[in-house]
């Protein structure tokens, strides 16, 4: 079991990344900021439970992801089963270039990898629901395997794959709107 | 090009980049992979775009609020 006296100098290093994934479930700094402190209260209080030597951090985001869930979705305790609409595989990839040469494709993605700016790929997140949202936020920002995200969000590890798969397939076509917004791709472009 | 080998590593294409499939897959895909260049660059596209999404989610976290998390539970020991 830990003790709670080294909580801040064990805990404290994963602030920060609870932080960035608490911005893109909350969308703003001021509740990221009541969710990030009142996860590391619970954790302190509980610390006493925590099994020293497994894994730590997926320990912090369990709880965040509870509080997150308890706090602001105060109807469900689950999250919100939304769908998302079917989107084609490499959407974002095939639609970049379908210049006559490759090395005008190839040079259409540096452009669309280079110039999508952090508010798009957070945008690109944020427009995902919920229950596809919390899964990509863990494995694209925390870096969680499959199996940590079911035991973190209690879902079957088949249910987190099929999550994950569908919500980063949205989040391309979001991030495919995002470049034509910003004139990085070619008007009526498609790769065949 | 596109057949069932494009088709197989296209479905398996996230569980390989996320290193979340069996070696024997793997060695597979890795085949396919350094005979199609169309898959390759599709894989590798999707590789650099995951990167890109994980550096660009990233927030910078205000050092006030950091040292007020650590007064937070500075406070919560003192009262417990």
């Amino acid at each position: 079991m830990a003790d709670q006296a080294n909580f801040e100098q064990d805990a404290m290093q994963y602030a920060r990344q609870l932080y960035s994934a608490a911005m893109r479930m909350t969308r703003n700094p001021s509740d990221a900021e009541d969710l990030v402190q009142e996860t590391f209260l619970k954790a302190y209080r509980a610390y006493h439970t925590f099994e020293e030597g497994t894994n730590l951090k997926a320990w912090l985001y369990r709880i965040l992801t509870n509080t997150y869930i308890n706090k602001y979705r105060k109807d469900s305790r689950r999250p919100s089963e939304v769908d998302l609409g079917s989107v084609e595989d490499l959407y974002l990839y095939r639609n970049i270039g379908s210049e006559e040469s490759a090395e005008a494709a190839r040079s259409t993605e540096e452009r669309v990898l280079d110039g999508l700016v952090e508010s798009d790929i957070k945008k690109a997140v944020e427009d995902l629901p919920e229950n596809f949202r919390l899964p990509v936020l863990l494995a694209d920002l925390a870096g969680f395997s499959y199996k940590e995200i079911a035991d973190i969000l209690d879902i079957p590890i088949g249910t987190v794959m099929s999550r994950l798969h569908r919500g980063r397939k949205a989040m391309e076509k979001s991030l495919w709107d995002y470049a034509v917004e910003r004139g990085l791709v070619p008007e009526g472009a498609e790769r065949p | 090009m596109s057949g069932h080998e494009c088709d197989d590593a296209l479905t398996n294409l996230y569980q390989y980049l996320d290193r979340e499939i069996e070696e024997t897959t793997t060695a597979v895909i890795r085949a396919h992979l350094e005979d199609c260049s169309g898959c390759l660059k599709s894989f590798d596209f999707e590789a650099r775009l995951q990167i890109v999404v994980r550096e660009r989610l990233a927030e910078n976290v205000p050092d006030e609020f950091l040292q007020r998390l650590r007064d937070a539970i500075a406070r919560e020991a003192a009262s417990s």
